[in-house]
C-alpha cells in the first residue's frame, strides 16, 4: 500500500439523463487529473446520470457491474487510476429495484460498490420514493489504501462514517449532490467526520442547476485534524488535486484518540433510545 | 425563532448571482433566443428584466409595456424606460385598450361593474401578448411574481403568473425591494407602491389591508411551520389576522398547481407522472 497518494476532486455538472455525455466528461476529467499526477479521481453522486432524473431513473439504472461500469473500468485500466463515481444501480434480481450507489473501479477493473444507507425524503428530496436503502458499509482494500465510500446525506449520520472507519477505511470518500441551501451543514459535517474518525475525508459535490436546484460544489479534501487541504470553487466546475499522507493519521490519532476511547457498551443504549424515539 | 425584519436579510450579491445563473442556464438549456416579459414599471418586473439583461444581455431581453386606458399612468412608462435605459434591455409598447374593448363588446355576459373579473381579463390579455411574442421570436416567457403574492394567491390565475420561469418567486416582496436596491434600480422604482394595475387606483397593500413588511414576516413564520399563536404573539398582531393570512395561503393552492384531475390510470399528469423539467 502506498503511504502518499494524490487525489483529484472532479467537481462536474451533469447533463440530466445523458449517460454518454456524462461519461465523456468523466473521461476528460480523468485524463486531465492523470496528467497532473492523480491516482484516485472522485466524481459526485449520480455523476453518470445527473441527480434529478425522477421517473427516468427506471430507464437509466444499470446493474453493477454493467455497461457503464465496464466503460469506466476500461478507462481506469487505460489510465492506471482509481475512479469513484455515482449512479443508480438496478438490482440484479429484480427489474425496478434501484439503489443510489457509489462505484469504485481501478487499474485491475471493478473494485466495489456502496449503496447509500440514508435516503433523504424531505424538502426537495424524494430518494425513498425511488431507492432501496443499502445496509452495508463500503470499504475496499486497494493499492491506494483502504478506501471507504459514503454518499451525501449519510454524512449527517455519524454511525455511517464511524462504521466505515471501524472497518478500516483511512480515507472516507463522500460523493454528494447537495443544493446550495445546505452548504453550511456540509462544510461543518465533513470536517467533523474527519476529526471524530481521525481519517482523511474527500468530499466531492455536484455543480450546475437541475430543475431549479443549484448545487454548490465546494468539494474538499480534509485531513484527520479537520484542516482543509484543498478545496474546489463554489458553484463552478473545477478539478483540484490534493495529497494524502497516511502517516499523518498517527499523530492525530494519538492526540485525540477517539478510536481508542470508543465505548461499544453505549451502542446498545443508543439503539434502544433510537427505537423509542 | 424571533420574527424580526432581519430574518429576511439575505446575501444580496449571492442572490443576484444565483438568479442570473438560473436565468442564463435555463435559456441556454432551452436553446431559446432570449427572454420576454410583461413590464409594468413596477418593482417586480423591473427587477426581473434587469436581472435578465445582466444574465443574458439586454439585446436578448425584451420588456413588453402593455398599458390600457383605465390604469395607464405616465409614471409607470417612465419607470419601465428608466430601468430599460439603465440595464440596456429592449422595450416595446402596445396599447391593449382596443383588444380589451373588443373582448368586452363581444362577450354577452360581460359586466363592467364586476371589477375583479374585468381586471383578470386585463392580466390574461397581457399574458396572451407576452406568449405571442415569445412564440414568434423563439423566446421564453419570464414571470415576475414574488413569493408574497404567490403564497397568498394575489395574482390572476393563468394571467400575470403564467410563465416558463419565475426567477424571483422564492423572494418575498420586501426582499425583492432589497435586491432591486442592490442591483441599482432607481429609488423611485424601489420605493414605489405595488399595484397589479387591474383597475384605477388599485394599490396592493390597501387592498390586502396589510403592509408587506408585516405580511412577509407572517408568511416567513408560516413557511417555517410556526404556529399562528406564536406568530401573532411575536408580531403583536391579532391571531385573527394571522389565521386570515394562513387561510388565504392554503386555500389558494389551486392557483399554484397544474389543474386537478381524477386518477384513473397508471401514471397521471400532475400527480405521479414525474419527469425532470430540463431533460435533454
Amino acid at each position: 500500500m502506498k503511504e502518499r497518494i494524490k487525489v483529484a476532486l472532479a467537481q462536474i455538472s451533469c447533463k440530466q439523463g445523458d449517460k454518454a455525455e456524462n461519461i465523456r466528461k468523466i473521461e476528460d476529467n480523468v485524463i486531465k487529473a492523470k496528467q497532473q499526477g492523480a491516482e484516485l479521481i472522485i466524481f459526485p453522486e449520480f455523476s453518470l446520470t445527473g441527480y434529478t432524473v425522477r421517473d427516468c431513473v427506471y430507464e437509466l439504472a444499470e446493474t453493477i457491474p454493467g455497461h457503464s461500469t465496464t466503460v469506466l473500468e476500461k478507462l481506469a485500466k487505460k489510465t492506471g487510476t482509481y475512479i469513484v463515481f455515482g449512479m443508480p444501480e438496478l438490482s440484479e434480481k429484480t427489474q425496478a429495484t434501484i439503489y443510489n450507489a457509489a462505484v469504485l473501479v481501478g487499474p485491475d477493473g471493478f473494485v466495489g460498490k456502496y449503496r447509500k444507507m440514508y435516503l433523504p425524503t424531505h424538502s426537495v428530496f424524494e430518494e425513498k420514493r425511488y431507492f432501496r436503502p443499502g445496509c452495508k458499509a463500503g470499504v475496499f482494500d486497494t493499492k491506494l489504501g483502504k478506501i471507504g465510500l459514503i454518499i451525501c446525506y449519510d454524512i449527517f449520520f455519524p454511525e455511517v462514517s464511524r462504521l466505515t472507519r471501524l472497518k478500516g477505511a483511512q480515507l472516507i470518500v463522500c460523493i454528494s449532490a447537495s443544493p446550495a441551501t445546505r452548504r453550511t451543514f456540509f462544510e461543518t459535517l465533513t470536517a467533523a467526520r474527519a476529526i471524530e474518525n481521525t481519517a482523511f475525508l474527500a468530499y466531492v459535490n455536484l455543480v450546475g442547476i437541475e430543475d431549479g436546484l443549484q448545487f454548490w460544489g465546494g468539494s474538499r479534501l480534509i485531513a484527520p485534524n479537520g484542516k482543509v487541504l484543498v478545496k474546489a470553487k463554489y458553484d463552478e466546475e473545477d478539478l483540484v488535486i490534493g495529497e494524502i499522507n497516511y502517516a499523518d493519521i498517527r499523530p492525530i490519532e494519538a492526540f485525540v484518540p477517539t478510536l481508542k476511547d470508543l465505548r461499544p457498551e453505549l451502542f446498545d443504549e443508543l439503539r434502544e433510545a433510537a427505537e423509542r424515539l | 425563532m424571533k420574527l424580526k425584519p432581519s430574518v429576511l436579510d439575505l446575501k444580496w450579491t449571492e442572490v443576484e448571482t444565483k438568479i442570473r445563473r438560473f436565468i442564463k442556464d435555463y435559456v441556454e438549456k432551452s436553446e431559446a433566443k432570449g427572454i420576454v416579459l410583461g413590464l409594468s414599471g413596477g418593482i417586480d418586473s423591473c427587477t426581473v428584466a434587469s436581472l435578465a439583461a445582466l444574465a443574458i444581455g439586454g439585446d436578448k431581453t425584451l420588456g413588453l409595456l402593455l398599458p390600457e386606458q383605465e390604469t395607464f399612468t405616465t409614471k409607470d412608462v417612465e419607470h419601465a424606460e428608466l430601468a430599460a435605459e439603465k440595464f440596456g434591455f429592449k422595450t416595446e409598447m402596445i396599447d391593449i385598450t382596443p383588444t380589451l374593448k373588443a373582448f368586452y363588446d363581444s362577450t354577452p355576459i360581460f359586466k363592467t361593474t364586476d371589477k375583479l373579473c374585468k381586471g383578470n381579463i386585463k392580466a390574461r390579455t397581457r399574458m396572451i401578448y407576452v406568449y405571442y411574442y415569445a412564440n414568434r421570436l423563439g423566446m421564453l416567457v419570464c414571470g415576475a411574481s414574488d413569493k408574497s403574492e404567490t403564497m397568498i394567491g394575489y395574482f390572476t390565475k393563468w394571467g400575470d403568473v403564467a410563465a416558463d420561469i419565475s426567477p424571483i418567486m422564492d423572494l418575498y416582496k420586501t426582499q425583492v425591494r432589497k435586491l432591486a436596491q442592490h442591483i441599482g434600480l432607481p429609488k423611485e422604482i424601489v420605493t414605489k407602491q405595488a399595484s397589479p394595475a387591474l383597475w384605477p387606483g388599485q394599490l396592493a397593500e390597501e387592498e390586502l389591508g396589510i403592509k408587506y413588511e408585516t405580511l412577509d414576516l407572517i408568511l416567513y413564520g408560516l413557511e417555517r411551520f410556526m404556529k399562528t399563536e406564536e406568530i401573532a404573539q411575536q408580531l403583536g398582531a391579532k391571531k385573527e389576522l394571522i389565521n386570515k393570512i394562513k387561510l388565504r395561503w392554503v386555500s389558494m393552492e389551486h392557483k399554484r398547481r397544474m389543474p386537478l384531475t381524477t386518477k384513473m390510470q397508471y401514471r397521471t399528469v400532475g400527480a405521479d407522472f414525474r419527469l425532470p423539467r430540463t431533460l435533454h
